[in-house]
C-alpha cells in the first residue's frame, strides 16, 4: 500500500522551505526532494505553490540566490538562507514548538 | 533594493524564471524516465504535479513587490486613458468636485476663524458681557457707573478677574492743528487679562493711575505706525494728550485690538483718580469685561450679579435702575459676534448643499458611466482578469479622477478664500481675526469627495464581481445593471434638484430682503451728504452756550460758502440711527409714563437740509437760533401720536431728560412752531419714532455733527471741511467724519450684501451642477431607448411624439424634484429668519419664481437629448445595440 501523502500544513511551508535551505545552498527541484526524503515521504510538496514560495522570501530578503552549476552540469538557481532568514527561521520555529506543545496538550488532557 | 534593480531588468528577470521553472520540470521528467515511465508519461505526470507552467510564473511574478508597483502603473496609464477618452465626463467630474471642496473649505475657513478663533487672547472662551435688560421697556444696558462696577468686581462669586473700560476721545496737537484719536481708559488689570505681550515697553502696573502719579499711556500698533512711522525712539517721551504731558509706556503689537482704542490711559478707581470724575453723576460709562471661573456656568454668573445689583438698585432707588430688570451674561465672542453668527451658519448650511449636489451630481457621472461600462468589465472579468484586479483598476481610475478634483478644488479654495475676505464685512467680525485656509477642513473637504468618487467609482466592480458575468455579457451592455442604476440616477437627480431649489429660494429671499431694505423711503436722501463730528480740546463736555453756538455759526458760514457745498447745517444726531430720547410732559395734559419722544437739537437749516416737507407752522429760524428761543417742531408721528385731531401749533411740551443734564434749561417748556413730515429717525427697519426738533443752541452740552448736502462726492469735500474748522478755531478737531451712503453701507447694506452674494453664487453654481445632472441622466436614458425609440419610429411615431415623450419623462424627474424642494424649502428657509426682513420667509412670489426659472431652465437641460432623440433615424436606431 502506498503511504497516503499528505499535503504540507497551511502556513508552514515558508518554515520547511527555511529550514531545509538552512543546511546549505540549494536548488527548488532539490528542496522538493529533500522535503519529500526527510518526512520519509509523508509530505507532498505542491510544486505549484513552492516556487511563489520561493519568490516571496527571496522578495522579503530572507532568501538569497544564485546561478550555479549543479553536479550535472546544469545551470540552476540554487537558495541560501539570508542572515534575516535565519532569524525569520528561528521565530518561525518558536511558534511552532508553542503551538504544537499547546495542540497535544489539549489533545491529552481533554478527554 | 534588489526589486528596484529587477524592475529595470524586466527581461532578464522574465528569462530567469522561465529557466529555473524549466530546470525544475526537467528534473521532474528525468527522475521519472529514470524510474522507469516512458518518456511521454513522464511529461503528463511531471505537467500535472506542476500545475500550468504560466499560472505558476504569474504566482512568482505576483510574490514579488516591483510586479506590483507596474501593475498600478500600468493601472495609472489606463486609467488616464480612459479618462482622456471620456474627457467631457472628467472634466466635468473634476469642475464639480472642485467647487464643492473650493466652496466648503472657504466657508467652513471663514466660520472657524470668525466663530471659533478669532481673538489672540488668553481664554477667551470664558470672558464675558453683562447686559442689564430692563424687562419692561426691552431696552438693554451694557454700561455700568463706577460704584456699580466696583460693587460687581468685589462681591461676585464668580469671575476669576474682571476689568472695566470707557472710551474717550483724545485730542492732540501737532503742527498742523488739533487732531483726534480714539482712546480708552482701562483699569490696570485690563492688559495683564487679555494676556497679549506689549511688543515695546510695558504694561499698566497697579499703580499707575493713583492720584499724584505722573500720567502715563500706551500705544496700538496701528497709531504708531501711522501717525509715528514706527519709531520705537518714541517709547518713554511725553506728548501733549487732552492738554496733559504724558509717558508713553508700552506699544501694543498689531494683532491686539483689545479695547477697541488707539491709545489707552490708566483707570484707577480709587477715589479723585484720573477718568473717574463725569460731568453728570451716576453716568453709566465702564464697560464691564469679566472672566468666569472654572466650572461656572453662564446663567450662574448672570444670577450671581443680579443679586449685588438688586441690592443696589433696592439701596439707592431712582433713575439708573428701571422698574424690572434682569442681569444677562454673554460670551465675548457672542457680543462681537452677534447676529453674524446666524449668517454665517446659514451660510454654511448652503454650502454643505452645495457639497452635496457636486457629489451627487459626480456620482451620477460615475454611475451612467459604470452602466455603459458593464460589459466592457464583465468581458475583461471573462478573460481571467482577477476580482482584486478589476477593482484596483477601477480604484485607481476613481482615484484619478479625485486627485485631480483635490488639486482643483484646493486652488479654488485658495483663490475664493481670497475673494470672500475681500467682500467680508469687518463690522461684525472682531477685528484682530486673521482669516485663513483653515486645513482640517480642507482635508475634510478632500475627504468626502474622495469617498464620493472611490464609493461611485467602484459601484460597477461589485457589481460585476457579484458574479453576474454572463447576463452583462450577453446584453446590450445597457440593460442590466441599467434599470437599477437608473433608478438610483434618477434619485440622485430629484435629490440633487431638491437642494438647488432650496438654494434658490433662500438666495431669492435674500435677494428680496435686500432689495427691500436698500429701497425703503427713508423720508430724506442719503446720497450726497456729508457729516462730521466736531470736537473741542476744552470743552469735551460742555462749554458755555453761547460761545459754542458762535463758534458753530462761523464754521458752517465757512462751509457754507465751501464750491459744492449745497446746504450745511449742524445737530447732535445723524439720520437715520436716531438720536436721544427720554420722557416728555404736555402742558395741560396729565403726566404718564409713555409720553416719550426722540429729541434732536439742531441748526435752522436742518430740517430744510433733509429735505423734509413742512406740513404745518413753520420751520426754526435763524432768529429761534440766535436767540436761544424754547420752541420746537415736531414730526407727523408725533403730532398724530400726542395730540391726534388736536392742532399741535402752540402746544407747549417739557423734555425731562433736561433737568439732570448740565447746563440745560431746568423745567423748560418749548412751544410747537410746525410739524414736518416724517423721516426713518431709529434706524433703516424701523417705522418713524415721535420727535422734535429744538434749536441746539438752547444748551452747550453734547457734541455737534456738521451736515451737509453736497453737489460732487462728499468725501472729497471733507479735507477742506477740516480747513475750515481749523480756520475758526485750531484746537478743534473733525472726530468722525465721511458720507452718510457709506455710513449706511456700513452698519445696515454690508452684512445682508455679503449673504446675499455668497448664497447667490452658491446657488448659481448648484443651479448649473443640477443641470449638468439633468442632462447627463437625459442623454443616457435617450440612449437607453434609441432601439424603443426606432421601432415607436417605425410604427409611425412623428418627431413630435419622440420629443415630448422624452420631455414628459424629463419633466416627471423635474416635478418630482421640484416638489419635494418646495417642501423642503418651507423647513429649511426658517433658517433664514433672523437674515431676512421686509419679506416673509414663505413669500409665494420668491417660491413662484424659483419654481417657474427651475422648469424653464430644467425643460433646456432635457431638450438637447429630447431632439437629439427625435431626429434619430429609424433604420439606424431599429440596428442599434
Amino acid at each position: 500500500m502506498e503511504q497516503e501523502k499528505t499535503e504540507v500544513l497551511k502556513g508552514t511551508l515558508d518554515m520547511l522551505i527555511l529550514k531545509v535551505v538552512a543546511i546549505g545552498p540549494i536548488h527548488g527541484y532539490a528542496i522538493t526532494q529533500r522535503i519529500q526524503q526527510i518526512s520519509r515521504d509523508f509530505f507532498q510538496v505542491p510544486e505549484g505553490s513552492l516556487y511563489p514560495a520561493l519568490h516571496r522570501l527571496e522578495d522579503r530578503g530572507w532568501l538569497q540566490a544564485k546561478w550555479e552549476e549543479t553536479e550535472t552540469g546544469r545551470d540552476a538557481k540554487f537558495y541560501s538562507l539570508t542572515r534575516a532568514g535565519r532569524k525569520r527561521l528561528s521565530t518561525e520555529m518558536d511558534n511552532w514548538e508553542r503551538l504544537s506543545e499547546a495542540v497535544a496538550l489539549i489533545l491529552s488532557t481533554a478527554e | 533594493m534588489g526589486w528596484l534593480r529587477r524592475l529595470f531588468h524586466k527581461r532578464l528577470t522574465e528569462k530567469r524564471l522561465d529557466a529555473e521553472l524549466r530546470f525544475h520540470l526537467e528534473q521532474r521528467i528525468r527522475d521519472f524516465v529514470a524510474s522507469g515511465v516512458p518518456l511521454e508519461e513522464a511529461r503528463r505526470r511531471a505537467n500535472l504535479a506542476f500545475g500550468g507552467l504560466e499560472q505558476v510564473k504569474q504566482d512568482c511574478r505576483d510574490a514579488r513587490v516591483e510586479n506590483h508597483i507596474e501593475d498600478l502603473l500600468r493601472d495609472f496609464r489606463y486609467a488616464f486613458r480612459s479618462l482622456a477618452k471620456d474627457r467631457r465626463f472628467a472634466l466635468i467630474a473634476v469642475f464639480a468636485l472642485a467647487l464643492g471642496i473650493g466652496a466648503t473649505t472657504v466657508m467652513f475657513s471663514v466660520l472657524y476663524n470668525v466663530i471659533f478663533d478669532p481673538f489672540p487672547y488668553r481664554d477667551f472662551q470664558h470672558s464675558v458681557v453683562i447686559d442689564m435688560h430692563d424687562l419692561s421697556d426691552d431696552i438693554w444696558r451694557y454700561h455700568y457707573t463706577i460704584p456699580e462696577f466696583v460693587a460687581i468686581r468685589e462681591q461676585n462669586h464668580v469671575f476669576e478677574d474682571m476689568v472695566g473700560n470707557y472710551q474717550l476721545d483724545v485730542l492732540y496737537r501737532d503742527g498742523k492743528g488739533t487732531r483726534r484719536f480714539l482712546g480708552g481708559y482701562v483699569t490696570t488689570n485690563g492688559f495683564a487679562f487679555l494676556g497679549v505681550p506689549t511688543l515695546l515697553g510695558r504694561f499698566f502696573s497697579s499703580g499707575d493711575g493713583k492720584p499724584g502719579t505722573p500720567f502715563v499711556f500706551m500705544m496700538s500698533y496701528r497709531l504708531w505706525q501711522t501717525e509715528f512711522n514706527g519709531d520705537p525712539k518714541i517709547l518713554g517721551t511725553t506728548f501733549f494728550l487732552n492738554g496733559k504731558p504724558r509717558t508713553l509706556i508700552g506699544i501694543m503689537p498689531q494683532r491686539f485690538n483689545g479695547y477697541g482704542s488707539s491709545l489707552w490711559f490708566p483707570l484707577d478707581l480709587s477715589p479723585g483718580a484720573e477718568g473717574t470724575v463725569f460731568p453728570v453723576k451716576d453716568t453709566e460709562v465702564i464697560w464691564p469685561l469679566a472672566r468666569l471661573k472654572k466650572g461656572v456656568s453662564l446663567p450662574a454668573a448672570a444670577a450671581d450679579v443680579d443679586a449685588i445689583l438688586h441690592r443696589l438698585a433696592e439701596a439707592n432707588p431712582g433713575e439708573l435702575y428701571p422698574k424690572g430688570f434682569k442681569i444677562v451674561t454673554r460670551t465675548l465672542l457672542d457680543f462681537v459676534v452677534g447676529d453674524f453668527k446666524k449668517t454665517l451658519y446659514a451660510l454654511l448650511a448652503a454650502v454643505s448643499m452645495l457639497l452635496l449636489i457636486a457629489c451627487g451630481n459626480v456620482g451620477n457621472l460615475l454611475l451612467a458611466r459604470a452602466t455603459v461600462r458593464e460589459r466592457e468589465i464583465a468581458v475583461r472579468a471573462s478573460m481571467g482578469a482577477s476580482r482584486g484586479r478589476l477593482i484596483r483598476q477601477l480604484l485607481v481610475e476613481s482615484f484619478v479622477l479625485a486627485a485631480a478634483a483635490c488639486f482643483a478644488g484646493c486652488l479654488l479654495a485658495y483663490f475664493g478664500l481670497k475673494g470672500v475676505v475681500a467682500i467680508i464685512p469687518r463690522g461684525p467680525i472682531p477685528e484682530e481675526t486673521v482669516i485663513g485656509l483653515n486645513p482640517i477642513v480642507l482635508v475634510f473637504a478632500l475627504g468626502v469627495a474622495v469617498l464620493v468618487t472611490l464609493v461611485c467609482g467602484l459601484a460597477p466592480a461589485l457589481h460585476a464581481v457579484r458574479g453576474r458575468l454572463h447576463p452583462a455579457m450577453a446584453g446590450s451592455g445597457k440593460s442590466t445593471g441599467g434599470v437599477r442604476h437608473g433608478k438610483l440616477r434618477a434619485a440622485l437627480v430629484i435629490a440633487e434638484i431638491a437642494l438647488s431649489i432650496a438654494l434658490l429660494t433662500g438666495a431669492g429671499l435674500m435677494m428680496r430682503s435686500f432689495f427691500a431694505l436698500t429701497h425703503v423711503d427713508m423720508g430724506f436722501n442719503p446720497a450726497q451728504m456729508l457729516y462730521a463730528r466736531v470736537a473741542r480740546a476744552e470743552d469735551q463736555h460742555y462749554d458755555a452756550a453761547a460761545k459754542k453756538a458762535q463758534f458753530f455759526k462761523q464754521v458752517l458760514q465757512r462751509v457754507q460758502a465751501l464750491p459744492g457745498v449745497l446746504s450745511a447745517t449742524i445737530s447732535l444726531g445723524f439720520p437715520p440711527l436716531g438720536g436721544a430720547g427720554g420722557e416728555i410732559t404736555v402742558s395741560g395734559k396729565p403726566p404718564s409714563q409713555h409720553w416719550h419722544s426722540m429729541v434732536e437739537l439742531c441748526g435752522e437749516t436742518y430740517l430744510q437740509t433733509l429735505g423734509l416737507r413742512l406740513l404745518r407752522g413753520r420751520f426754526l429760524s435763524e432768529a429761534d437760533v440766535d436767540s436761544m428761543r424754547h420752541v420746537a417742531v415736531v414730526n407727523q408721528a408725533f403730532a398724530r401720536a400726542y395730540f391726534g385731531s388736536e392742532d399741535p401749533l402752540g402746544q407747549r411740551i417739557k423734555f425731562n431728560v433736561f433737568d439732570e443734564l448740565p447746563e440745560t434749561p431746568r423745567d423748560a417748556y418749548f412751544e410747537i412752531v410746525g410739524v414736518v413730515t416724517d423721516f426713518r429717525n431709529r434706524g433703516l427697519l424701523e417705522p418713524p419714532s415721535p420727535e422734535a426738533f429744538l434749536p441746539h443752541s438752547i444748551t452747550g452740552f453734547g457734541e455737534r455733527n456738521i451736515f451737509a448736502t453736497t453737489a460732487a462726492d462728499p468725501k472729497s469735500l471733507l479735507a477742506s471741511v477740516q480747513r475750515e474748522i481749523w480756520a475758526v478755531d485750531s484746537n478743534a478737531a473733525m472726530v468722525q467724519s465721511g458720507s452718510i451712503k457709506d455710513l449706511l453701507t456700513e452698519v445696515a447694506y454690508i452684512q445682508p450684501q455679503f449673504g446675499l452674494i455668497t448664497i447667490s453664487a452658491f446657488a448659481g453654481i448648484g443651479l448649473v451642477l443640477v443641470l449638468v445632472g439633468i442632462f447627463s441622466v437625459m442623454a443616457y436614458a435617450v440612449a437607453l431607448r434609441t432601439h424603443e425609440i426606432g421601432v415607436r419610429m417605425a410604427l409611425g411615431a412623428q418627431h413630435g411624439d419622440v420629443l415630448s415623450m422624452v420631455l414628459w419623462q424629463g419633466l416627471r424627474l423635474i416635478s418630482f424634484g421640484i416638489v419635494i424642494g418646495v417642501l423642503a424649502s418651507l423647513g429649511l428657509t426658517r433658517l433664514l429668519a433672523g437674515q431676512i426682513s421686509g419679506v416673509s420667509v414663505s413669500d409665494p412670489l420668491t417660491f413662484c419664481a424659483v419654481v417657474i426659472v427651475f422648469f424653464a431652465v430644467g425643460l433646456m437641460a432635457c431638450l438637447l437629448p429630447a431632439r437629439r432623440a427625435a431626429r434619430f433615424d429609424p433604420l439606424v436606431a431599429l440596428h442599434y445595440e
